[in-house]
């Protein structure tokens, strides 16, 4: 267990201390479930229900370049594609669900043309440069479909990885509860709240 | 069958009231709620949970998306989420036909709107209560701040209400626990924007957020997000304040479950003899006796039953001989102001998530000729904050990969942001009568007509416009304004304020309104109705504790009423 998940609980206890125990017990089984924290990254038994196995693999593959590991773990270890594939089966209008898919094959196939592979079996040079150009084209004033695409996995990767458990607390952290303070120093925080 | 000595209808913030104070009196209470049981702690499922133990990260969930597929009209508030869908009516519980775009957010549950509202209070003034009178849009208000000023001082004392104390007649101070703190770039913009306006004022929110214990209820601990409930009872809600101190009393009846249908009127006593109810399970219907009854169902709500509450007493609707019965509806008009950058600070920061923001009161139309406004009548306010913006700036931004994370790492630059409030006028032409269908349970429901006038559509340019002067004058950069409003359309639509009030108005004369200077109803002494319903204007400032207000001070009346053998 890591020392922002250790904070975490220690805030609530506190609450929990100042409510005399009468933390909802919802609450105390949300935050201390490991069970729970482990499913999103870790559990074996999970598997996609709108992503095929090699659609998985590319999106887990796009997440990692844009969160990639460093001295913490990136998108891949946070689960972003499983959050992804949640998404696309659980909220996403079909429509919607139907352009996300199109916007992956359409990588996939840029890929193939240039390299003659699959993007998730082009070399790591080769993935990297093929999504500057998508960056490039996905800021750029005239933007066209493939920019759509770019954009939205760029968002669910960010929204799937600073909402995950690593993101939250070993990436970023999360503001524990007790006093608010309006005007404290940056480097007294060193890192963005989640 | 019991016959209680009052029954109220509805238990959010009104009816929650109604049941605290008659039942402190000694009347045997029973409380109506057509929503399901809520317990407070035990059903605040929610509550403190991080964000990624919900499958879809506590997204909003927008009109067609899956997961708001049973919430069509609800989907369309901004606070429709993930983590508090629960706490929304599933819309097919409660159809309405719109004429025109009308939003109608509702809770179906004990407590209400209590559990999910914006908790922002504001003392209403003589320019708010005059209004009507001075400029001659609605009818005049029969009481005047002096009859509602100890009432406000009484509510806030027990609800607990923190905020700074200003001084302004246009926006009078209340009995205040100590503010919250504003963040570096709200107090950079105060001081900006107060030197370049020293007429005008920028204050943290009053909120019905406790700052200091009271009551056993324990100061905030700026987890954030209220609206999932919360089980210190820092903010104001039935669950932690009013149903608690009416249960206390031993006299308090609730059954949820049970939609009311009508009152049961009888016209040789000209009194309310008992509620027709329907129970939302078993769609059985029911009746319960009492001697007075306190109609807090929410503004439509109680329109609805009013009106369906038809006999050949009252063809058109129970206190309805005026024939104003479901009209002048209003709501605040909202989304739309104004946003920038705050350049420097960046060795500021903040700790915890204060669940409240800045708050810049009316500072047009005061009565002077320097706050006089030729194109519009009456006047809004702003509600907004500044913040450090988060991770999601890396979605608008180019880059990916090692240097975007290292740059997500640290928060990106200040903004700070303004939405306007403003005053819908009373219009005989936005109204909610009944339609031809009926709901599931055999009711019929509501159509409603509401549409902005053109002095909302004036103020709201002066709105946008002001809110960028005032942040250019602050120092803010790349100030950007925004209107919502589509013509016919969503947005900005009327209803998505959460504030609709009207309907039942208040007045002076039986013969163009519904209800008299003590919420009694003209034409049935024994009916009061003290939610939204029973506003003759509108302010524009949130509307909750003044509905509180009039609740306490109606419960004082009625029970002094029926001492004297009037009720």
């Amino acid at each position: 267990m890591n020392r922002a998940t250790i904070s975490r609980r220690r805030a609530l206890q506190q609450v929990a201390l100042l409510l005399g125990g009468a933390l909802s017990a919802p609450t105390v089984a949300g935050v201390c479930s490991t069970a729970t924290r482990r499913a999103w990254a870790a559990s074996p038994a999970w598997a996609p229900r709108t992503l095929s196995a090699a659609q998985l693999e590319l999106v887990a593959t796009l997440t990692e370049h844009i969160i990639p590991q460093t001295e913490t773990p990136g998108a891949r270890a946070a689960g972003v594609h499983r959050f992804v594939d949640t998404l696309l089966t659980d909220h996403y209008p079909t429509v919607e669900r139907d352009r996300f898919l199109a916007g992956l094959a359409a990588v996939d196939a840029q890929a193939r043309s240039r390299y003659g592979k699959a993007f998730v079996e082009s070399a790591t040079g080769q993935q990297v440069a093929l999504l500057r150009e998508l960056d490039a084209a996905a800021y750029a004033a005239t933007r066209g479909d493939d920019a759509w695409f770019f954009r939205r996995m760029k968002e669910l990767t960010l929204v799937g990885y600073y909402t995950s458990e690593i993101g939250a607390m070993q990436e970023l952290h999360v503001s524990p509860f007790g006093a608010y303070r309006g005007d404290i120093p940056y480097t007294a925080v060193g890192r963005a709240w989640a | 069958m019991i016959t209680y000595d009052a029954i109220v209808i509805g238990s959010g913030i009104t009816g929650g009231w109604a049941a605290k104070e008659l039942t402190e009196k000694g009347l045997e209470t029973l409380v109506i709620e057509r929503g399901r049981n809520v317990e407070h702690r035990k059903d605040y499922v929610t509550e403190h949970k991080p964000s990624w133990e919900f499958p879809l990260r506590n997204a909003r969930l927008a009109v067609g998306t899956q997961g708001a597929e049973q919430y069509p009209i609800q989907a369309r508030t901004g606070q429709f989420h993930e983590s508090v869908k629960h706490f929304f009516i599933k819309d097919h519980r409660n159809p309405y036909v719109e004429d025109k775009p009308f939003t109608w957010i509702q809770g179906d549950q004990v407590g209400g709107k209590s559990l999910i509202w914006g908790r922002q209070v504001y003392r209403w003034s003589d320019l708010d209560f005059e209004a009507n009178l001075r400029d001659g849009h609605g009818v005049d208000w029969p009481i005047r701040y002096a009859d509602v000023a100890p009432w406000y001082s009484y509510v806030e004392r027990f609800i607990g209400v923190s905020g700074e104390k200003l001084g302004l007649p246009q926006l009078p101070d209340g009995e205040f626990q100590p503010p919250m703190e504003m963040n570096a770039g709200e107090k950079f913009v105060k001081a900006g924007l107060e030197r370049a306006f020293p007429d005008r004022r920028l204050t943290i929110g009053r909120v019905a957020i406790l700052t200091q214990a009271l009551n056993g209820r324990l100061p905030c601990h700026y987890c954030g997000p209220c609206e999932r409930g919360c089980s210190t009872g820092s903010y104001f809600s039935s669950q932690a304040s009013t149903l608690p101190a009416a249960r206390a009393t031993g006299r308090l009846t609730i059954v949820p479950d049970s939609v009311v249908h009508s009152l049961i009127y009888d016209a040789a006593k000209h009194r309310i003899t008992g509620v027709r109810v329907v129970d939302t399970t078993t769609k059985q219907t029911r009746e319960y006796a009492g001697r007075l009854v306190f109609l807090c169902a929410s503004t439509l709500g109680t329109a609805r039953v009013l009106l369906n509450s038809k006999s050949p007493s009252f063809p058109n609707g129970l206190a309805n001989s005026s024939g104003v019965l479901g009209h002048y509806l209003m709501d605040h008009h909202f989304r739309v102001g104004a946003s920038g950058a705050i350049e420097g600070l960046l060795d500021h920061y903040y700790q915890g998530n204060r669940p409240n923001g800045i708050y810049v009161p009316r500072f047009r139309n005061l009565g002077d000729d320097a706050s006089r406004r030729g194109d519009y009548v009456r006047g809004f306010g702003y509600q907004g904050g500044a913040s450090r913006q988060g991770w999601a700036r890396g979605g608008g931004e180019p880059g990916f990969g090692v240097e975007l994370k290292r740059k997500l790492h640290d928060p990106g630059r200040w903004s700070m942001g303004m939405t306007g409030f403003g005053e819908c006028l009373p219009r005989e032409d936005n109204y909610a009568a009944l339609s031809d269908q009926t709901d599931e349970f055999g009711i019929p429901v509501l159509r409603i007509h509401c549409t902005w006038g053109d002095n909302e559509l004036a103020m709201r340019k002066d709105m946008a416009a002001s809110a960028a002067e005032m942040l250019e004058a602050a120092g803010v950069k790349d100030v950007r304004t925004y209107d919502a409003n589509r013509e016919d359309g969503l947005g900005a639509e009327p209803g998505l304020g959460i504030h609709e009030m009207g309907t039942a108005r208040m007045g002076r004369d039986p013969k163009t309104s519904v209800l008299n200077a003590y919420n009694q109803a003209h034409d049935v002494p024994n009916l009061f109705v003290t939610d939204g319903a029973c506003m003759a204007s509108s302010s524009c400032v949130n509307p909750s504790i003044t509905y509180m207000a009039l609740t306490a001070r109606a419960c004082d009346y009625a029970v002094a009423e029926s001492k004297r053998g009037n009720l």
